[in-house]
């Protein structure tokens, strides 16, 4: 039987990953300031704006991303019927077709957890 | 001011170690579950069970995810079955790069399935790929029949969910019905499953069901 160990924390682990990606972008478009970072998290993602806020404000600041706004765009979560060909609002207990009352055959949007784009100088 | 635009999603570093995962657990033919619950649904304890109604007719592995002890991989060990425990030391999941690193250390040529007991926890563990094949979530009567509509995303992404401690349920006020009502709400095409452990009941349609998937997945 072997053992393997590993420190990991949740929202931490996801701002960390954001900065990564902040601090590589910033670097190749030469950027040496971080004005405003624009996140996209679907309202069904099950990531809590607080929580990332907090993490955020906790590991960004020995980044080129210190100081600036973050930006958290929530998006609607949407589904799909290809019977009556139209896209709908959906909820976690709610996906079924408003005209025809059948599940979903696609979820389209509403668990993102994404950068949409930084803003610098 | 400059904006760009990156468009990334911020769980691809795991994302990418799970495709790279499934690649090669795909490549070795071995079929994986994701097995995920809250601490004492009785994980293990199905576990336990499976392996042995199954060990006879394919070669089992199984990865341990827990906070600190060892005290699960012991009990798996314990059926003779390789097993890898992964201690997290605090954090709430298990992620794509901690079973990358777990199943290195197994023989996977010589596995056909390869269960992951997962973190004790409702919420974490399902917002994570982990290279599964199927994700299946566990909940037991004493735990109430409202966890569904409290823990949304566990049952939402779950190929079948089991309903375990069946035998304890007139000592519970679990609703059945409201249970059902709100699993298939989330998640029209969930199977769903009724054990105990402790009865030996249900394990068998499981197993069923499991080797099921398996052919299906080797016939595409």
């Amino acid at each position: 039987m072997k053992e393997l160990i590993k420190v990991y924390m949740h929202e931490v682990s996801i701002i960390q990953e954001l900065l990564d990606i902040v601090q590589n972008t910033a670097i190749e478009n030469n950027l040496t300031k971080i004005d405003k970072i624009h996140l996209k998290i679907g309202e069904l993602s099950g990531v809590l704006e607080d929580s990332l806020r907090f993490a955020y404000d906790c590991i960004s600041n020995d980044t080129l991303a210190n100081g600036s706004e973050l930006f958290i765009e929530t998006v609607e979560a949407t589904g799909r019927c290809n019977r009556c060909n139209i896209t709908f609002k959906i909820e976690h207990f709610n996906k079924l077709c408003p005209q025809c009352s059948k599940f979903c055959d696609s979820i389209l949007s509403g668990y993102e957890l994404s950068i949409y784009s930084i803003k610098g100088e | 001011v400059r904006e760009i635009k990156v468009i990334t999603n911020l769980l691809k570093a795991n994302e990418e170690v799970s495709i790279n995962n499934k690649q090669i657990f795909d490549e070795k033919g071995v079929y994986v579950v994701n097995l995920m619950s809250s601490p004492g649904s009785g994980k293990t304890s199905i576990l336990e069970k499976v392996i042995n109604y199954l060990k006879d007719e394919m070669k089992i592995a199984v990865i341990e995810g827990d906070i600190y002890t060892i005290k699960d991989a012991e009990r798996i060990n314990n059926l003779g079955i390789p097993v890898v425990q992964i201690n997290t030391e605090g954090a709430c999941h298990l992620d794509a790069d901690m079973i990358k690193r777990a199943s290195e250390e197994l023989d996977l040529d010589n596995i056909n399935i390869l269960f992951i007991e997962n973190v004790g926890n409702l919420v974490c563990p399902a917002e994570f790929e982990i290279g599964e094949d199927i994700k299946i979530s566990v909940l037991s009567t004493t735990e109430g029949s409202d966890k569904p509509s409290k823990y949304p995303l566990m049952f939402e992404r779950s190929k079948a969910v089991i309903l375990n401690k069946i035998d304890l349920i007139n000592y519970t006020n679990f609703n059945k019905e409201e249970f059902y009502k709100d699993v298939r709400a989330l998640n029209e095409k969930i199977y769903m499953f009724e054990t105990s452990c402790t009865k030996s009941e249900g394990i068998e349609e499981l197993c069923s069901f499991i080797k099921d998937e398996m052919k299906k997945k080797t016939l595409i």
